[in-house]
């Protein structure tokens, strides 16, 4: 009887250390807690902190008010814009530098000391440097986004050739290829990976790089919204522009693994 | 590709010409008016700016070396917390799954929010003094040290634990014994990482709010419409990086030696 | 020389006074010295254990290596650098990760410029004849060890190359999935007669295989040492007592120098 009764209790005990070991569980509970410890800590300092109901009604309320002139889609698609156009030109002008830098060693030799000189300057400190050469419009914005961007798109196209493994290159060798064909069969391919895994650095360097920008002058944009929310003192536009900025990062790492399956299926193997 | 003895000569030497001729090729433009002094300065202006600055406080009332220390200091501090918190929080992720569960959807949260997005609000909470930049520079390191810590304890050869297992270890001294020791190569690894961010955020941050700081300095060019103040403050920027760099590095190794001895 | 030469005139594939080393100095190595065959229209086993030069070897006549001194020539001219009258199996895995099945076995043809339906059907035809009907479309990465080397096998079978190079390709396979290659490897063969250089360090292989086997020296320099004429028929039975005779001599004699 006695042990029954222990039996009976370790069982509860471990079903109960079962259910919390659950994970979906823990995480309901973590986000539930998340959020009433936020709220309680909002109505204790509401001047500083918005209830995460306000912060919804604030995105709500962006969907057809205008904030500065214009409603909160308009202000992300102004940052995506700036994203775009400059993740463009740093791709443009970034993969034909890398590679070059990865298949000649002469080429690299002359690029890579400068470049290195550059690296430990975080591009946002040029945005001084940016407007004054081109005023507080859209290039200086879209220029330093590209010094950002620009940064890990040569860098992986760089490794990207140079850890190609020698013996593809003797296998097209073997199959008769000559130098064009190698590198359009095996120098290219084989080095995608490594530029797609730059491309996806660089993407979510660009967005971090436009939110700086803006938030050193501009009229529109994320950036623009969430100090705008500060100097408004209105807490809640900034958690939500916050959130904004939050979801579109974690939707453009999304878009881009989605690309990456298109463009590289093979890549499964090389993550194994 | 080329031959090779002549080859490996011409490219020790080339790296040394390519940046002389830039700095000629940038003095040039400067100094033929190409790029009105306006808008650039030259690199000798530059240096005499820097020697200027030594033990001036004119035009922005800190000596340069002050404003590198200010920045040096916030940066430190916030990193430093970053590490003290954020390594034990993520080893401890990796291993033991209520924690794992109970963290995880907050530092999923806090992910993709770009550090530099958290400025306005810390301006906002704390003011434009160290402490906001502190927490600031906390928050911009601490994702990728946990990322770190949480993937080296993750990646722990599951031999070893179970070998630790089949002698009776328990969870916790195996955490000790076996994946804390496993998981620090990629815990270091992490941290030149971490470092690059926060200094980054850093720099953001004293650009858009401060009163000292090389951020400041910058601002303070673009101001008074100096480039040569304004090309000193990014070079100041780029060459304190790298020291914090350096320290980092060799503090690493030093305990890495220690640990291995 | 002289003599050599003339000696090895009438074969396929000619390895006349070679040698390599490598590095320079202090550091220079000789990895293999004073080796002279000829090979003919035949299935011929290079045997020799790790690191006696047998990849090196290979190489050479691949064109992939140049050798120190001496010359190779295959149907009596002499290699140069690598092409698509050798076809070489390489030891590790070493297809196009990007390319499916069909991909990479039409690769040597489209690098000739051939049309795309031509070498689709000549590519099919190949993989057919290797065994992989059905997985045109998978890539590397989904595939066995041993449909790897498969593909490796009719990739280079596909550009009809004088003579077939096969370095250890079953090396990296299971002992089960290895005996099972063994025996398609002389199907493919016998479908398709190829002179074939086939490098092992698997006596048993070896004899299995080979035509003749040719056994190198363990020894750095890598020298050749004896050549054994297989005299079996085929399909081989490995538990046969001439099979175990001849394993028994090679066995004996191959231990002498380790
Ligand atoms: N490119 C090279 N440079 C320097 N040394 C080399 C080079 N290629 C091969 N060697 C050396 O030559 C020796 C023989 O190598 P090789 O790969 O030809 O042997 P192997 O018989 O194929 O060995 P295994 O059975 O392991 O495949 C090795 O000691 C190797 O270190
Ligand atoms: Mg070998």
């Amino acid at each position: 009887m006695a042990i029954s009764k222990i039996e009976n209790k370790t069982a509860v005990k471990i079903a109960l250390l079962e259910f919390l070991r659950s994970k979906y569980i823990l995480y309901a509970i973590s986000l539930i807690l998340f959020i009433i410890f936020w709220d309680i800590s909002a109505k204790m300092n509401g001047r500083f902190l918005p209830r995460p109901w306000a912060v919804l009604m604030e995105l709500i309320n962006g969907i057809n008010e205008p904030i500065a002139g214009k409603i909160l889609i308009v202000h992300l698609w102004y940052s995506l814009k700036r994203v775009f156009i400059a993740y463009a030109i740093a791709i443009a002008i970034g993969i034909p530098i890398g590679l070059l830098m990865g298949y000649s060693k002469l080429i690299n030799a002359w690029i890579k000391p400068i470049f290195d000189l550059f690296k430990p300057m975080p591009p946002i400190a040029w945005i001084s440097l940016a407007i004054l050469w081109f005023g507080i419009g859209e290039t200086s914005k879209v220029f330093i986004i590209v010094l950002g961007a620009i940064v890990p798109v040569i860098l992986n196209s760089m490794n990207g050739i140079r850890l190609i493994d020698p013996s593809l290159y003797h296998a097209i060798r073997m199959l008769g290829g000559n130098s064009r064909q190698e590198i359009l069969e095996v120098t290219l391919p084989a080095s995608l990976p490594a530029i797609f895994a730059g491309l996806q650095i660089s993407l979510s360097m660009a967005w971090t790089t436009v939110v700086a920008a803006e938030l050193m002058g501009a009229r529109e944009g994320m950036g623009f919204i969430i100090i705008r929310g500060m100097s408004v003192s209105n807490p809640a536009m900034i958690v939500g522009g916050m959130l904004v900025i939050a979801v579109t990062a974690w939707l453009l790492s999304v878009l881009m693994t989605l690309l990456e399956r298109r463009i590289c299926p093979w890549k499964t193997e090389l993550e194994h | 590709m080329g031959k090779k003895s002549t080859n490996t000569l011409v490219l020790r030497i080339i790296p040394y010409v390519s940046i002389l001729s830039c700095l000629i090729i940038w003095q040039l433009i400067v100094v033929l008016n190409i790029v009105p002094n306006t808008l650039l300065a030259s690199p000798l202006q530059v240096i005499k700016l820097f020697i200027y600055k030594l033990n001036h406080t004119q035009p922005d009332g800190g000596l340069i070396l002050v404003h590198a220390f200010v920045s040096l200091k916030e940066a430190l501090i916030g990193y430093v917390l970053a590490l003290l918190i954020g390594i034990p929080l993520g080893l401890a992720m990796g291993w033991f799954k209520p924690i794992d569960g109970l963290i995880r959807p907050l530092f999923e949260i806090l992910r993709p929010i770009p550090p530099v997005a958290w400025i306005p609000l810390t301006i906002f909470w704390f003011g434009i003094g160290l402490s906001g930049k502190v927490f600031i520079i906390f928050l911009a390191g601490l994702v990728p040290v946990v990322i770190n810590s949480y993937t080296g304890v993750r990646m722990t050869n599951p031999v070893y634990i179970r070998m630790a297992r089949t002698y009776g270890a328990t969870k916790w001294r195996i955490f000790i014994d076996v994946c804390v020791p496993s998981a620090l190569p990629m815990v270091f690894g992490g941290l030149q990482v971490a470092l690059s961010v926060s200094w980054m955020t850093l720099v953001a941050a004293e650009l858009i709010a401060a009163d000292s700081g090389l951020g400041f300095f910058i601002t303070m060019g673009q101001r008074l419409l100096m480039p040569d103040m304004i090309i000193l403050g990014i070079l100041m920027i780029g060459l304190t990086g790298v020291v914090i760099g350096i320290i980092v590095d060799k503090v690493e190794k030093r305990l890495v030696a220690g640990m291995w001895r | 020389m002289e003599n050599r030469t003339r000696a090895l005139k009438n074969f396929k594939v000619q390895c006349v006074g070679i040698s390599k080393s490598f590095g320079e100095g202090n550091e220079k190595k000789l990895i293999l010295d004073d080796i002279n065959f000829g090979v003919g229209d035949e299935f011929v086993v290079v045997l020799g254990p790790g690191q006696s030069g047998k990849t090196t070897l290979l190489n050479l006549i691949a064109g992939l290596e140049r050798p120190s001194t001496g010359q190779v020539f295959v149907d009596g001219e002499e290699v140069t650098g690598p092409g698509p009258d050798r076809g070489l199996v390489f030891q590790k895995y070493t297809l196009f990760p990007w390319k499916t099945v069909m991909g990479n076995v039409e690769m040597g043809l489209k690098l000739s410029g051939m049309s795309k339906k031509e070498r689709r059907e000549m590519a099919s035809y190949y993989i057919d004849l290797v065994g992989l009907k059905g997985f045109e479309n998978s890539y590397p990465h989904e595939l066995s060890g041993g449909m790897k080397q498969r593909v490796s096998i009719a990739r280079a079978y596909v550009n009809k190359p004088k003579v077939m190079l096969l370095d250890e390709p079953f090396g990296q396979l299971d002992a089960q999935t290895r005996y099972l290659m063994e025996n398609e490897i002389i199907r493919i063969w016998q479908a398709e007669k190829r002179t074939i250089i086939f490098v092992t360090n698997n006596i048993e292989e070896a004899i299995f295989l080979g035509d003749r086997i040719l056994s190198l020296d363990g020894k750095f320099p890598g020298r050749l040492k004896t050549i054994y004429d297989v005299d079996l028929d085929r399909p081989r039975d490995r538990a046969d007592t001439s099979f175990l005779k001849i394993r028994q001599r090679i066995t004996e004699e191959t231990m002498l120098i380790l």
